[in-house]
């Protein structure tokens, strides 16, 4: 289980409904959070396997920006 | 434009016929259809021609009301309506009954005995007729107009006439004194007549906001709070708040909100409202969850994957309310003759008054009076109007002592057609409950020591059948030993030790995986148990299978008998079940039923019996469960088990408090007589009305002088209605078998 953090442009309450659908149907996410508060808007993932990619996707599919912070 | 409205007031189908044919001819109006029975209006409009508060204001006109607004709006507004018009119908028969009672026991007991009692039975009739029975005359004033009549305007009619006449009698005697002729009064007979026809009214509404709790009571299997997940947080939301795609936290013992997917941990789920299936169903990762049913054992993340009116639970609701309005009203025996009696009655009583004014002797006018008056009184349908509330409580009451509850007077009046039975398997053809059935040990096992095992084991585990087995150990007076260790192994079974030695509790699957032996007898066992729809639990010892255990939903003992019994009367049975082929193929044979469908959902059963009733059957439906709710609505008759869920027993016109399907052709048996007994009622209350009119108009006058004496009248009118109330009793001592 990892934790990974991705600087995103979701930014308000009803963009996290938007992406709310598509991250919670991804079979390899536990627990997501998007900091609202922070500037970059972080999105925090904890992520049972490798597949950071299919946060990205997912993100990208329901019309957001996003990028994993190294 | 095309919208549906409820509508408010109407009270029976020719109020619905009024509405169409007032609202059609209006400009703008393209087309009108009103549904009766769900008090409900379908309009299509041009809104720039005609607005719809125009079309309000028109259904005002004619005494209704259009409720307009949002569905759920109107859907309250609408019920608080139609509870304030039951709670004013119940007023107006209070009042009526304290008011009539008095006036019954002056005419019939102490005629003469009490000064001035005309006077005093006439103020005690006055809030009778103008506060209880309003209603009959307005209704009957509108129907004039339209040239039409019903039970209304008799009743209008008969009491109109009947109080009027009085009236007169007890304000100016001395006119027919004079004349030689008595000034007898009838105010028992007006106000009897609209009391007995408010209490028949107000059995019937009570019956049709039964409807409604029904539906009600599946509402309620909707959570008000819920636990979701969002952003990251958990939050308690409402139950409107649930977003599609949402994660939504159950705990054990919680209804499910939606339907979903399960994305974290296993449970076991009832689900038994939906698939009838009576052991909870395993829940892991990817499994679907229904709204409505109810998380036993352990907690679950799930997806919400459809909301609102998409769930399965909301589609049921909507089938249920569909099956509810769209029953036919059963055209009213006594509405239909009162149809074609009262022009007949009407039009002797113009002949009568015709006959005696131009060939009658004098005094021919008074004569022309009292002789159709005579005549409209003894047409009172005082006796008609008891020949089926009378009949029809009887057979409740007599059907409420065998415990067979009947909730709507109409499946009593429908219960003797029945040509088609539909059975739910679970928990109407069989108990419901897992129970162990069989429990068989290898020749070579010390059966009490493992029954002790197995006991101790099956008490750590939270598996359905498990509990099963735990409760038949205790009939059977196991005690408990302390086990070292327990593991459950999610989906096969567990493993415990005792004193040092492995002992496996489970499924087929567990002992292959485990690679423990089967003896071939106790394999052969297992295999003739599961052909008879048993599910099969192996105890294993170190390495060997020891015991077998088979656990079923076991037939009731009275199924086979009440099912042979049911066919010899010539009623065709189907059995549906939401089970799988081979369980509902094992109990169909059982029981002797050829007809049997596997692996129905709800919708389907309902869709079976709709399908059964458009080939011209009667068809009756007997379960207990919610998943049988649309279908037990849909029935011409439908039965529910005393022992099922309430919403079953709402939307079912029987209960059988026995749960005992030997009732169900008891309840025929019971329907067939009570309708007999309603027939022969509606013959004895014209025979009285058939003779006595004639001679009211005078018949005999031409032959011996003989004009109706209003005294014979009235018992002529009493023993019509002592025969029928007597013939009702009769009822009661009938045998039912």
């Amino acid at each position: 289980m990892t934790i990974v953090k991705y600087k995103t442009n979701i930014h308000c309450g009803s963009c996290i409904k938007s992406v709310t659908p598509v991250l919670n149907n991804l079979d390899n996410i536990d627990l997501w959070k998007v900091d609202l508060e922070h500037d970059d808007k972080i999105l925090e993932v904890t992520i049972d396997d490798e597949d950071k990619n299919s946060v990205v996707e997912a993100v990208k599919s329901a019309g957001f920006e996003i990028e994993e912070i190294q | 434009m095309k919208e549906e409205y409820k509508v408010a007031g109407m009270t029976c189908a020719s109020c619905a016929i009024s509405i169409e044919s007032y609202l059609k001819p209006q400009e703008g109006v393209i087309d009108i259809a009103v549904n009766y029975p769900n008090q409900s209006v379908t309009i299509s409009y041009d809104e720039n021609i005609i607005p719809l508060e125009t079309i309000g204001n028109k259904v005002k006109e004619i005494g209704f009301k259009l409720i307009l607004g949002t569905k759920e709006d109107t859907k309250k507004e609408f019920e608080a309506l139609e509870a304030k018009r039951l709670a004013t119908l119940k007023k107006k028969l209070i009042f009526a009954a304290i008011f009539s009672v008095p006036i019954f026991i002056m005419s019939m007991f102490l005629m003469g005995k009490i000064p001035y009692e005309n006077w005093i039975m006439m103020a005690l009739a006055l809030p009778v007729l103008f506060y209880s029975g309003a209603e009959f005359y307005t209704i009957a004033w509108k129907r004039l107009k339209s040239f039409s009549t019903n039970m209304d305007t008799l009743v209008a009619l008969s009491t109109g006439i009947a109080f009027l006449f009085s009236v007169f009698n007890t304000v100016n005697p001395q006119y027919f004194l004079s004349k030689g002729l008595v000034p007898h009064v009838y105010f028992e007979s007006a106000v009897i007549i609209i009391t007995l026809i408010l209490l028949g009214r107000f059995f019937e509404e009570k019956a049709k906001s039964k409807t409604s709790s029904a539906i009600k009571k599946l509402m309620g299997l909707k959570p008000k709070k819920v636990t979701a997940i969002r952003n990251g947080e958990e939050k308690v939301i409402s139950y409107d708040e649930i977003l599609k795609g949402e994660l939504i936290i159950l705990k054990p013992g919680d209804k499910i909100p939606v339907d979903g997917k399960v994305k974290k941990g296993t449970s076991f789920i009832d689900e038994s409202m939906i698939s009838g299936e009576p052991i909870p169903v395993e829940k892991m990762k990817g499994s679907n969850v229904f709204a409505g049913t109810i998380n036993q054992k352990g907690s679950l993340r799930i997806i919400a994957t459809k909301i609102g009116d998409e769930t399965l639970l909301s589609q049921i609701i909507r089938l249920v309310e569909e099956a509810q309005s769209s029953k036919p009203t059963i055209q009213k025996l006594a509405d239909k003759i009162a149809g074609i009696f009262v022009p007949i009655v009407i039009g002797l009583a113009v002949v009568t008054f015709v006959l005696w004014y131009f060939l009658g002797p004098d005094p021919s006018i008074t004569y022309a009076l009292l002789t159709p008056i005579t005549v409209l009184i003894i047409a009172c349908p005082c006796a008609l109007g008891l020949a089926t509330p009378t009949a029809l409580m009887v057979g409740i009451g007599k059907g409420a002592q065998q415990g067979i509850l009947i909730k709507d007077a109409q499946a009593l009046e429908t219960a003797y057609k029945i040509d088609t039975l539909i059975l739910d398997k679970t928990g109407t053809i069989t108990e419901g409950k897992p129970k162990v059935t069989d429990l068989i040990w290898d020749k070579n096992a010390v059966s009490t020591e493992l029954e002790k095992v197995v006991f101790a084991i099956e008490s750590e585990s939270e598996h359905p059948i498990a509990e099963a087995i735990v409760a038949h150990l205790k009939t059977i007076d196991t005690e408990s030993v302390p086990i070292d260790s327990f593991t459950s192994i999610t989906g096969l079974g567990a493993e415990a030790t005792y004193k040092n030695e492995l002992y496996r509790i489970g499924n087929e699957s567990l002992m292959i995986q485990k690679e423990i032996t089967i003896p071939t007898q106790l394999s052969v066992k297992a295999n003739s148990l599961k052909s008879e729809a048993k599910t099969v639990v192996y105890v294993a010892h170190k390495n060997t299978v020891v015991g077998i255990i088979a656990v079923a939903d076991k037939v009731k003992e009275t199924t086979l008998a009440a099912i042979e019994k049911l066919q010899q009367m010539g009623i065709e049975i189907h059995m549906l079940t939401g089970d799988n082929e081979q369980t509902a193929k094992a109990i169909a044979n059982k029981v002797g039923i050829k007809n049997y469908q596997a692996n129905v959902m709800p919708a389907d059963k309902g869709a079976f019996v709709k399908e059964l009733q458009a080939q011209g059957k009667v068809v009756a439906m007997a379960g207990d469960g919610i998943n049988d709710s649309h279908a037990l609505a849909q029935a011409d008759v439908g039965i529910a088990m005393g022992s099922g869920t309430d919403i079953a027993m709402e939307s079912a016109g029987i209960t059988l408090m026995h749960s005992d399907l030997k009732q169900i052709s008891k309840a025929i048996q019971l329907s067939k007589a009570t309708m007999k007994t309603i027939k022969q009622n509606l013959f004895w209350a014209f025979i009285y009305n058939l003779i006595a009119i004639p001679i009211a108009a005078g018949a005999l006058y031409p032959i011996n002088g003989f004009l109706l004496n209003p005294m014979i009248a009235g018992a002529a009118m009493s023993m019509s209605s002592i025969s029928v109330l007597s013939n009702s009793l009769r009822l009661k001592n009938k045998n039912i078998n």
